[in-house]
């Protein structure tokens, strides 16, 4: 015999705003099993917000950091600029002295669009 | 028929339009009160319900299917509006029980005891009517995104898009308590057989059905109607009743009401009544 | 909507020694602006002052959703019905999103949601006081969309930095969606202020009988008013900024100017704003009937707890039928 208490199953609810936005957390719900959770939802976190898809995740099947991991697992010293264009913005100078602009972010994303022939 | 069958493909674009064929004009306003009409009772039975549902997370999701079912009943008082049948506002607050064209199941009480005093609702009720009333809303629609009134039409495909929530969320409802505890089946078993005496009504198209057909206002009869939704019902439910489906209290397509009804209006009309000249 | 209040029948749990190191580790994340997380460590009195706290907003949000609810049906218009049934419907998934919060803080007692149903039930659980006053009127409805949604705001905005990160988290989407309350009230009280006499007879007479539960809604001003007063430990943790006076005086002052241009007036002739003390004067309510009220001896108090009970025993089936496994569909 079941318990009226397992009634109420931790879900833990995300959402995407747009076909460009990564999956968000929003909230977590009570609900008795992952269909009951899903249907539940979108109404109670996003009565007002654009959702292009939701998920639902059982909050118990998630293997989430603990108290420990957060404060000792996410430091890190702050030496590691060769992994970031911080590391190479001398280049800047040296390509304007040779007339040609920086391959920055902003110049290679806008590559998307390449002229017709 | 055969009058409104030439007619079929006759689109009317306007009001003005509409208003210019006193028959079709007629058809079509018995028309939109069923549909604002079956539209407001649920949606005023689902605000009823609103604080006392099983669950917190419910009651929120609840409420949000009563707001789009309330505000798909605006949208047809609005056409009738523009028909120049009344102001929204009037038709849905200060209508007569007997002016009603809602299906008598629609406008039953949610249970014993009212929303403010000892409300004793029964959640069974509540899924088993709205599972029965979004699967037979489905089918009207469809009949009527293809209208020959258009700005029907436009209307039902609009509603048509928010409403598959609607019908996935009773359908989950009554399938998971189908298959739950024997209480939850007897339940939900007690409320479908007391459904299935009293439902046929909201099925009908009333005493209008051939004009509202032969005009080209929906795109199937009321037979075919209650087919679907048979068949539809009989492919979720693993056993109806036996036999067919009755109208216990009468035809409310027709104006025929019970109590429920008059509880109803007294209570959503009660600031209305209070002063009817104001500006709320 | 809500405050904090202490009805001064509480005890707290004795801060425990052997826990400095933690202790002033935990102080000097939340001095640093930290957030704290449902699983780290905390001192006793911060989970239970915590507990204590968002259980009672979370719950004040369901109890609260009954006095409007019952003016949800009435609404005059088809506009107003849908206005006030979103409102109400925020309240509820207020409630849910607080309700969640406390949960995972009473996780290591072992304690759910259905404790906290179980404690409001038996009193040991206790509401906000605005929440046991009769709605006799559609200006109540206005009122509470208006005013006591206003001293919500001043109150849960007081609280938007708090040091407690999934509370903050909530208070963020409440805050938010508060603003569509605030807006909604005003709508409603608008059409009434500049309505018939009728409407702006029901306006004033609601807006007298709401006066004493206003000035309550932020609590006595210190323990001598009452016998007890929970703000110190709120504002030692960071987890409300200002006293219950302060809040007090915000709301007169942002709200006084609004109620005045309307042509309303209040029950108390000698409110004034003194310019050289630079705050409200004003009458003080009963705090004798306050703890009243707030013990569940309120006007509406056990028809509120009664409505509340059957919903909850009512749909004891439903809860029992899907707590079987998970079926297939």
């Amino acid at each position: 015999m079941s318990k009226e208490s397992d009634f109420y199953q931790v879900y833990e609810v995300f959402s995407r705003r747009g076909n460009k936005a990564p999956m968000q957390h929003q909230f977590s719900l009570l609900a008795p099993n992952r269909e009951m959770a899903m249907i539940m939802a979108q109404e109670n976190f996003m009565r007002r917000e654009e959702v292009i898809d939701v998920w639902v995740v059982k909050q118990s099947d998630i293997r989430k950091m603990t108290s420990e991991e957060r404060q000792h697992m996410t430091n890190r010293i702050d030496n590691k600029e060769y992994r970031t264009t911080k590391g190479y913005g001398y280049l800047r100078q040296k390509w304007k002295e040779k007339e040609q602009g920086m391959l920055d972010e902003k110049e290679i994303m806008s590559w998307k669009e390449v002229k017709k022939r | 028929m055969e009058r409104g069958e030439e007619k079929m493909s006759h689109v009317v674009e306007t009001a003005e339009l509409a208003k210019q064929d006193a028959t079709y004009l007629q058809a079509l306003t018995e028309l939109l009160f069923q549909l604002g009409d079956d539209d407001l009772l649920i949606a005023f039975r689902g605000s009823e319900w609103l604080g006392l549902a099983p669950h917190v997370e419910e009651d929120v999701a609840y409420s949000s299917i009563t707001q789009n079912t309330m505000g798909h009943a605006v949208m047809y008082y609005n056409l009738l509006e523009e028909l120049g049948i009344g102001k929204a506002d009037i038709l849905a607050h200060d209508r007569k029980p007997q002016e009603r064209r809602n299906g008598i199941y629609i406008e039953k009480r949610n249970g014993e005891g009212n929303y403010l005093d000892e409300p004793y609702y029964d959640w069974a009720l509540a899924v088993v009517r709205n599972y029965f009333y979004e699967t037979f809303k489905k089918i009207k629609l469809e009949a009527v995104a293809n209208s020959s009134y258009k700005p029907l039409a436009n209307v039902a495909r609009k509603v048509l898009m928010e409403h598959p929530y609607h019908l996935a969320h009773w359908k989950l409802w009554i399938k998971q308590l189908s298959n739950s505890t024997e209480e939850a089946k007897k339940r939900i078993q007690d409320r479908v057989k007391e459904a299935w005496e009293e439902f046929e009504d909201v099925l009908e198209l009333g005493k209008h059905a051939n004009d509202i057909r032969s005009f080209g206002l929906v795109s199937i009869g009321e037979e075919e109607m209650k087919d679907r939704w048979l068949d539809e019902v009989k492919s979720v439910l693993a056993d109806v009743p036996e036999g067919s489906l009755g109208k216990k209290y009468g035809n409310g397509r027709n104006g025929e009401h019970t109590q429920d009804l008059e509880q109803a209006i007294q209570t959503l009309a009660e600031v209305y009544n209070s002063d009817k000249t104001a500006a709320w | 909507m809500y405050n904090y209040v202490e009805d001064g029948d509480s005890k707290t749990t004795a801060y425990v020694e052997h826990d400095k190191a933690k202790y002033d580790a935990f102080m000097a994340r939340i001095e640093a602006g930290e957030k704290i997380e449902a699983d780290d460590w905390m001192p006793e009195d911060y989970r239970m002052a915590l507990i204590k706290l968002i259980s009672m907003h979370g719950i004040s949000e369901i109890m609260g959703a009954l006095p409007e609810k019952e003016w949800v049906p009435k609404a005059p218009t088809l506009r107003r019905k849908l206005g006030i049934m979103a409102k109400v419907q925020d309240e509820m998934g207020h409630g849910q999103l607080l309700l969640r919060v406390a949960e995972d803080l009473m996780k290591p007692y072992g304690k759910t949601r259905e404790n906290l149903m179980e404690d409001l039930l038996n009193g040991d659980l206790k509401f906000h006081n605005v929440f046991h006053m009769p709605t006799k009127t559609w200006a109540d409805a206005g009122m509470v969309g208006w005013l006591v949604d206003g001293a919500a705001i001043i109150s849960q905005t007081n609280m938007l930095d708090a040091s407690y990160g999934p509370y903050q988290r909530a208070l963020q989407r409440i805050c938010q969606e508060e603003v569509f309350h605030a807006q909604h009230g005003e709508s409603i009280i608008m059409a009434l202020a500049e309505g018939n006499e009728y409407q702006r007879d029901i306006l004033q007479e609601s807006l007298n009988r709401w006066w004493p539960s206003l000035l309550m809604f932020f609590g006595p001003a210190s323990a001598e008013t009452t016998g007890s007063s929970k703000q110190d430990i709120m504002i030692k943790y960071k987890i409300r900024k200002s006293t219950n006076e302060e809040l007090r005086q915000a709301f007169l002052t942002k709200y006084m100017p609004r109620v005045f241009s309307l042509g309303l007036t209040v029950p108390d002739e000698t409110i004034r704003y003194d310019e050289e003390e630079e705050k409200w004067i004003y009458k003080q309510p009963n705090w004798d009937e306050f703890k009243q009220i707030i013990r569940n001896n309120g006007p509406r108090s056990k028809e509120r707890l009664r409505l509340r009970e059957i919903a909850y025993e009512n749909n004891r089936w439903v809860r029992q039928a899907l707590a079987t496994e998970p079926v297939s569909v």
